[in-house]
């Protein structure tokens, strides 16, 4: 009996020490996250200041303290309206910017894939003469940026007669030697006896690509594809180079030539159109969160 | 050694032949457009940087006269690549410490089920176009409406200062942005990192009597070398491409007052699309700019593992 009521003892001693410091370690744990939350918030807070105000009239914009902060939130909402949106169509034809940007990137994505996959599939596995001498060359092509020779890269595509025209940026952003390294990185991995087993078939090498490499090789695809959505979405300088007419500009170029506007500039019109630029990748941000972080870090660390 | 019999069949040895040189087919599309649209851009930047091409004039060949005039010009091309230097280090060093910090942070296990929402908000406005960030930025940098001036206020401090119109503050000021974008973006590689290190490591640090701050700087630093210098290298290239700070950060697109914004890349495209349309000697300028991102983006090439021969043959 006295044996057995000895840990019980030490227990009870025990007791009211131990829950001090849960007490204190809950307290600093609330604080720390506390903490982290208000700085995450004030970071932020541009963000938070840009959505709320693309639905405020122009007047109430550059209201200091921000009119979200004047009263109450809720009572705040009541100026809301989509009038800047209105006029960025209207005037800057914002929705124009909207399309093209959403051609050019989707089909920049799907080519890059499609072009970029069928090297990466011969350079992984495909045995032919001057492999590594080629690859070594695509290596190298990824040290020369567009952008040191903007004026080259102008007279280039003009001379091509893709001056002007979404093909010739389309073209441009599938020609990714980055694109062709990172899959090929994956495929060489791919398990090699589903593709034996293929050819023992007799399947040929292009129906292996497409019925057993390219599945395959998913989670590499689609990094890619967040790699070249953000690239192409949020270029500038480039699109700007190669396109002139109005007709053509994509979302960037749009919220440039509203800025350029020196007299009276829309305030309302850029913040409008900017939230529209900004929330596509944040929602896609939103679905696909682990794939966008791990992206280009996940796969060069394998 | 049977199927050798099998080739003999003629359709077999036919399609063999074909089997030689079908890899080709697969690398022409990708191979046909990196030449056309950046080895071949290249060789014409190679060409035209020794003429004096302006606007639709394709000019003459003058040797090396563009770049004499650059490495002449003490007043406007020096003065710009001591700005990309100073954006590009000043982002570096300000951007990977509190990126490191922060990681740290975020890595301890104090937030639990937070850590994903709180790291999510950090890496936010990386997501942003950097048109949207630079107008965003200068809208709260404005004098009188700007919320910046208005905090400062509130804080009790001098808020009139005229952000955008001080020639000094410029670089300054795109160091602030860029913070704001790009900070998060280092963050998240860090803790990937950092996540990857063996706790039983710090469990015997711990046993040994290891101070934190001695554990970060003896433990956590050392093991995260490789993950902080492919971030350094990434974030200087970053750094010395920048473009849209510079050209929207400021009012008027005229890259801040007295231009003391110009940094590399914009002035390549001021000079050939903006001011005096030389396309010769902007492209000079390029491949002066070139060779300077060449040597990080050697140190970047090798920092992802390549360049190694048995890593190509694996």
């Amino acid at each position: 009996m006295l044996f057995k009521m000895e840990p019980e003892m030490a227990k009870m001693h025990m007791k009211p020490k131990k829950t001090t410091t849960v007490k204190r370690k809950r307290w600093k744990r609330g604080l720390s996250i506390g903490v982290m939350c208000f700085i995450a918030f004030f970071y932020l807070f541009p963000l938070l200041w840009l959505f709320d105000t693309s639905f405020r009239p122009k007047v109430e914009i550059f209201n200091t303290p921000p009119r979200i902060l004047q009263a109450a939130p809720w009572e705040t909402f009541k100026s809301y309206s989509l009038n800047s949106f209105d006029l960025a169509i209207n005037r800057y034809q914002m929705n124009q910017g909207f399309l093209n940007s959403v051609i050019i990137t989707v089909s920049g994505i799907l080519l890059t894939l499609l072009v970029c996959s069928l090297a990466a599939y011969a350079f992984a596995l495909l045995r032919f003469k001057g492999r590594n001498f080629l690859f070594y060359c695509i290596l190298a092509t990824m040290m020369l940026p567009a952008t040191t020779m903007l004026a080259p890269l102008f007279k280039v595509i003009q001379s091509y007669g893709l001056y002007n025209k979404h093909l010739g940026l389309i073209l441009l952003y599938a020609a990714s030697a980055l694109g062709v390294f990172l899959l090929r990185q994956y495929y060489v991995r791919l398990p090699v006896s589903m593709i034996e087993a293929a050819v023992m078939d007799g399947a040929s090498k292009l129906r292996i690509w497409w019925w057993i490499v390219l599945p395959l090789g998913k989670p590499a695809l689609s990094a890619l594809a967040i790699y070249q959505f953000r690239y192409i979405w949020n270029d500038f300088l480039i699109p700007m180079v190669l396109l002139r007419n109005r007709t053509l500009h994509t979302l960037p170029i749009k919220l440039q030539v509203m800025d350029s506007v020196n007299v009276a500039k829309d305030y309302d019109a850029i913040i409008a159109t900017g939230f529209i630029a900004i929330i596509i990748p944040i929602f896609f941000f939103l679905i696909f969160q682990r794939q966008f972080m791990e992206g280009l870090s996940g796969s060069l660390k394998e | 050694m049977s199927s050798i019999a099998l080739f003999r069949n003629r359709r077999l040895s036919s399609y063999f032949k074909f089997a030689k040189f079908e890899p080709y087919l697969f690398l022409l599309p990708f191979f046909a457009l990196i030449i056309a649209f950046n080895v071949y851009v290249y060789i014409s930047g190679a060409k035209m940087a020794f003429t004096d091409a302006q606007g639709i004039n394709p000019g003459v060949y003058i040797g090396l006269d563009n770049f004499k005039e650059l490495i002449s010009d003490t007043r406007e091309f020096w003065p710009a690549i001591g700005r990309t230097f100073y954006y590009t280090f000043g982002c570096l060093l300000t951007q990977i410490p509190a990126a490191l910090v922060l990681a740290v942070i975020l890595n301890s296990t104090i937030f639990g089920r937070f850590r994903g929402s709180l790291r999510a908000s950090f890496y936010v406005p990386v997501l942003m176009n950097t048109v949207v960030a630079a107008l965003l930025f200068r809208m709260m940098f404005l004098r009188d409406t700007g919320m910046v001036n208005w905090l400062l206020g509130v804080i009790g401090l001098p808020g009139n200062t005229n952000w955008l119109y001080e020639s000094s503050l410029c670089i300054l000021l795109m160091i602030v942005v860029s913070f704001w974008q790009w900070t998060g973006y280092h963050m998240v590689y860090l803790l990937a990192s950092l996540q990857s290190i063996d706790p039983v490591i710090y469990e015997v640090a711990k046993l040994d009597g290891a101070s934190p701050a001695r554990t970060l700087l003896q433990i956590t630093i050392p093991l995260m070398r490789p993950a902080l210098t492919f971030v350094s290298v990434m974030s200087a290239i970053g750094g010395l491409m920048q473009f849209e700070y510079s050209f929207l950060l400021f009012p008027n697109a005229g890259f801040g007052p007295g231009k003391k914004a110009l940094t590399g890349i914009p002035y390549i495209y001021y000079h050939a699309f903006r001011s005096d349309f030389r396309l010769g000697y902007a492209t000079a300028a390029g491949w002066i700019l070139f060779f300077i991102i060449l040597i990080f983006s050697l140190l970047q090439i090798r920092l992802m593992g390549l360049g190694k021969a048995d890593e190509i043959e694996a």
